[in-house]
């Protein structure tokens, strides 16, 4: 009996995939905005782990904390990294904390395609030190293998992830000072700081 | 002879069949060789576009290969991407040259690329393309034994082209086109038999061969 369990539990988790994404973003090439930010990166988001359908678990947390943390860096000067919104101090211009709305994934079974799709939608909340909202910005990635050959289906998800997160990267460093509310409260700064 | 039209067929096809036909078109300003510095290295990268679109990885890497044992040192795509990450992701590499002067104008990732010391930007973009897929084959097995019986033949088209920027002047070298069509055919007799046509390896070897001659080391 207890063989026969044995057996059906590992017929069953053998047909889900855990996916770990480990993998370690290069440092981006860009001159950070003297203007300071606290960059926090909750629990939840370090530990996040995706469930795009019933047999799929896809752990972000630690690629992304490592991906955001790069990237930010490479926009502010000085970024503090945060665990809490509480351990923000008051001294900062402005407070960024990343969270994941959702994931999907599209095997070749789905989409009878000869790929793997990650689509990872992030929404970023942005505010002054003293809580003032400024927006809350939705950053949609997208990555995908180049085809599937060869590939378990474990690894092409994680190619797919880490694909989608260079190009979540890729879209922070592109588009984040053009986000219009952001690009108008820095212009009111600058302005206020320039008044006599 | 037992089977007097497969053998002919068999024989046919391996003859001339399987052969394929490879043109090369170049566009190059001057017949000047391209100078290119000890040191300096020359990036090989597929195009893609968002997702929608990418150059054959295979293709890319046979390339890469054919430039191996060249006078001047290729950094390999992904290492490449990796040294300038972000600017050629798919949603921000440069499409055009104005795109690529205006990203140059960052002195950041000006720098990095002299650091890098990388002088020659290589893009590919293309594909391989079936079609014409034509004939049968049936296979089965019965108590006396198994086997496929047919013909199959399928033509493969592939059309690559390469783009050369010099990353020092910003200036557009060398456009490269290789054309190769061929036949590849499957013959069942007992066993299935591919004779398969090499056009992407010989678009590869020949684009291979026109770039490695464009380059002419500087000495000293």
């Amino acid at each position: 009996m207890t063989g026969l369990l044995c057996v059906a539990m590992a017929f069953v988790s053998g047909c889900t995939t855990n996916v770990r994404v480990k993998h370690e973003f290069p440092t981006v090439v860009s001159k950070p905005m003297d203007m300071s930010a606290v960059l926090v990166l909750d629990r939840k988001f370090r530990n996040y782990q995706a469930r795009p359908n019933s047999k799929t678990t896809i752990e972000l947390g630690a690629s992304q904390v490592d991906l955001f943390s790069k990237a930010f860096s490479g926009l502010f000067t000085p970024l503090t990294v945060v665990s809490s919104k509480e351990d923000a101090g008051p001294d900062t211009d402005l407070v960024i904390i990343p969270s994941v709305r959702e994931v999907q994934l599209a095997t070749p079974s789905d989409s009878y395609l000869n790929v793997y799709e990650v689509w990872i939608k992030y929404n970023l909340d942005i505010e002054t030190a003293d809580g003032m909202p400024i927006d809350s910005w939705f950053l949609p990635a997208y990555g995908k293998t180049p085809d599937s050959y060869l590939l378990s289906r474990g690894v092409a998800i994680e190619a797919a992830a880490v694909v989608a997160l260079r190009d979540a990267g890729a879209k922070l460093l592109l588009d984040f000072f053009r986000i219009p509310a952001l690009y108008g409260w820095m212009q009111q700064q600058s302005a206020t700081m320039t008044e006599p | 002879m037992k089977y007097p039209v497969f053998t002919s067929l068999v024989a046919a096809a391996a003859i001339s069949g399987c052969a394929s036909t490879t043109t090369i078109d170049d566009y190059r300003p001057t017949t000047e060789p391209i100078k290119i510095g000890v040191g300096e290295k020359v990036a090989i990268l597929g195009r893609s576009d968002a997702g929608h679109y990418e150059t054959d990885r295979g293709f890319i890497d046979c390339l890469g290969d054919r430039l191996k044992n060249a006078s001047f040192e290729v950094v390999p795509e992904e290492e490449f991407v990796d040294a300038l990450y972000p600017w050629f992701e798919p949603r921000t590499a440069p499409k055009h040259l104005s795109r690529l002067k205006k990203l140059m104008q960052d002195p950041v990732i000006q720098e990095k690329v002299q650091q890098e010391r990388i002088r020659y930007l290589v893009w590919l973009d293309g594909e391989v393309e079936s079609h014409g897929r034509t004939g049968s084959m049936a296979c089965g097995i019965t108590g006396a034994g198994g086997g496929c019986f047919g013909y199959q033949s399928w033509d493969k088209n592939v059309m690559f082209e390469a783009v050369v920027w010099d990353l020092s002047d910003l200036t557009e070298e060398a456009r490269i086109r290789v054309d190769s069509e061929g036949t590849s055919y499957l013959i069942g007799v007992v066993a299935p038999i591919p004779l398969l046509t090499r056009v992407k390896s010989q678009a590869c070897e020949g684009m291979g061969e026109q770039l490695r001659g464009y380059f002419s080391q500087e000495v000293g």
